[in-house]
């Protein structure tokens, strides 16, 4: 999907292909929703997006519903999403949660390659299981390069079978946002199994319980702006 | 290749600065989080899953760099490195940075790089040492180390896989005056992950393709909490 800037702030959609699971929809001025076309993923599928948002072009992707991982049957292999974006705009890419189901793997990848002006705001939520069930496997690998200069990269393991995925911190429920955008920096931020970390020119949240609606308000509570929230500093960290 | 080397790097004895550092335990075991040798053996595991196998890709990395420019080990004396060195091991110290978001884990790494790049230009004189930045990434600067001592990367990659367990185990038996034997004992289980997390890491940074996007990133943002936490607090006995 190419995103380039058009008359009155509108954005305009050069180029708009979308084949096998996912399709499409325009659905705003700077908007569009990714509709799955099938359920899904199952283990084994292996799904690619590709982003560009041209300089003054502001492209908002979200998705029209939470997306359930399941495995394939018998032993069943990961599944792969993997979103490449280069951004010279401003790209807002906020879907809905993933949910892993028991015995699932899913192998997320996000790669930004940001211009010199260049912005973006990237959420992520996930839970491992649905209701009543085992937890599955995600593993996300966040990188985020401003003119092919690295600001972040980081690999989350989480679920069954991941090395680090053990008490004090083994949560079915993760959210984080990235943030990069000109304008005054700012610090660190921490909560009750939350933190936010400064980065050059931005800054990334990560919030992690057992309950994703709590989770992503903890997330949210460490954004710059929000209201502040009950933030003790030398909280007890395990929930 | 020299296995002395490889002992001198991992050894507690160099006085890099690395004994004013925890590797976050004092802060764990303030949340409650380490108490026995148990919960200790659990956070060195994700300790070394984590910071150990990033600095373990990292500093194979830096020492295949020294390595392929000018040879490991002793050189002669006058020989240069060439300027493609310095921005290799700075594009290096980068990644670190990309991969250590939090503050308070940067300066830790960058004040015992500083200590490493003091007493390895003695040590192991090596006109690498002239290629780095001046406050390094301690496994930026241990990779430079192991190459300007004679080591291969993979000796590099097991050094910091070492150390990411050895320097919080040893941080914790101070604080909670475990059992000395019996902390060894935890750490001797370890070995295995540990020489699994080295090995996987110096294949990373030694593969084909070569990318810096395919080094190990594992992230752990409870031990970025913690040292947060830890990096505010006016008590502390350790520097991180």
């Amino acid at each position: 999907m190419v995103a380039r800037a058009g008359p009155g702030g509108r954005t305009v959609l050069p180029v708009v292909r979308a084949s096998g699971q996912l399709a499409v929809r325009r659905t705003g001025p700077v908007t569009v929703h990714l509709v799955a076309t099938a359920f899904g993923p199952l283990g084994g599928d292996d799904a690619e997006v590709r982003l560009v948002v041209e300089p003054g072009a502001v492209l908002r992707v979200r998705s029209v519903a939470a997306a359930v991982v399941l495995p394939a049957r018998g032993d069943s292999p990961p599944s792969a999403q993997r979103v490449l974006a280069d951004v010279d705009g401003d790209l807002d890419l906020q879907l809905e949660p993933t949910v892993v189901a028991a015995r699932a793997h899913h192998v997320a990848t996000v790669t930004v390659r940001l211009g010199a002006g260049g912005e973006l705001t990237l959420s992520e939520q996930v839970l491992l299981g649905r209701t009543g069930e085992q937890p599955g496997r995600w593993t996300g690998t966040t990188r985020v390069l401003r003119d092919g200069r690295p600001l972040l990269h980081t690999t989350l393991d989480l679920g069954p079978g991941a090395p680090t995925w053990a008490p004090p911190m083994a949560p079915r429920a993760y959210a984080s946002t990235t943030r990069v955008r000109p304008g005054p920096g700012v610090g660190t931020a921490t909560g009750v199994d939350a933190v936010r970390l400064p980065l050059p020119g931005g800054w990334v949240s990560t919030a992690w319980g057992d309950a994703l609606d709590r989770v992503a308000r903890a997330d949210a509570d460490l954004h710059p702006g929000s209201r502040p929230a009950a933030q003790p500093v030398l909280a007890g960290v395990p929930s | 290749m020299s296995l002395t080397a490889l002992l001198a790097l991992a050894d507690s004895r160099l006085p890099a600065g690395g004994h004013a550092h925890s590797g976050g335990v004092e802060q764990a075991i303030s949340a409650g989080l380490v108490t026995d040798p148990v919960s200790l053996a659990g956070f060195l595991r994700r300790r070394v899953g984590t910071a150990g196998s990033v600095a373990a890709g990292l500093a194979a990395a830096a020492c295949a760099v020294v390595g392929r420019a000018v040879g490991g080990g002793a050189v002669a004396a006058g020989a240069a490195v060439p300027p493609s060195v310095a921005a290799a091991l700075a594009d290096l110290d980068a990644e670190a940075d990309a991969r250590t978001p939090s503050p308070a884990q940067r300066a830790a790494s960058r004040q015992q790089g500083r200590g490493l790049l003091r007493v390895g230009r003695r040590a192991w004189p090596h006109p690498a040492w002239d290629a780095l930045p001046t406050q390094p990434h301690h496994a930026v600067a241990l990779g430079v180390a192991a190459a300007a001592a004679g080591a291969r990367p993979a000796d590099a990659a097991a050094a910091a896989a070492y150390l990411s367990m050895s320097g919080p185990a040893t941080a914790a038996q101070r604080l909670l005056a475990l059992d000395p034997i019996t902390v060894a004992a935890v750490t001797a289980r370890l070995s295995p992950l540990v020489d699994e997390v080295a090995g996987a890491a110096a294949r990373a940074a030694a593969g084909p393709f070569g990318g810096l996007d395919l080094l190990p990133a594992s992230a752990d943002p409870l031990l970025d909490l913690l040292a947060e936490l830890h990096v505010s607090r006016k008590d502390r006995f350790f520097a991180s």
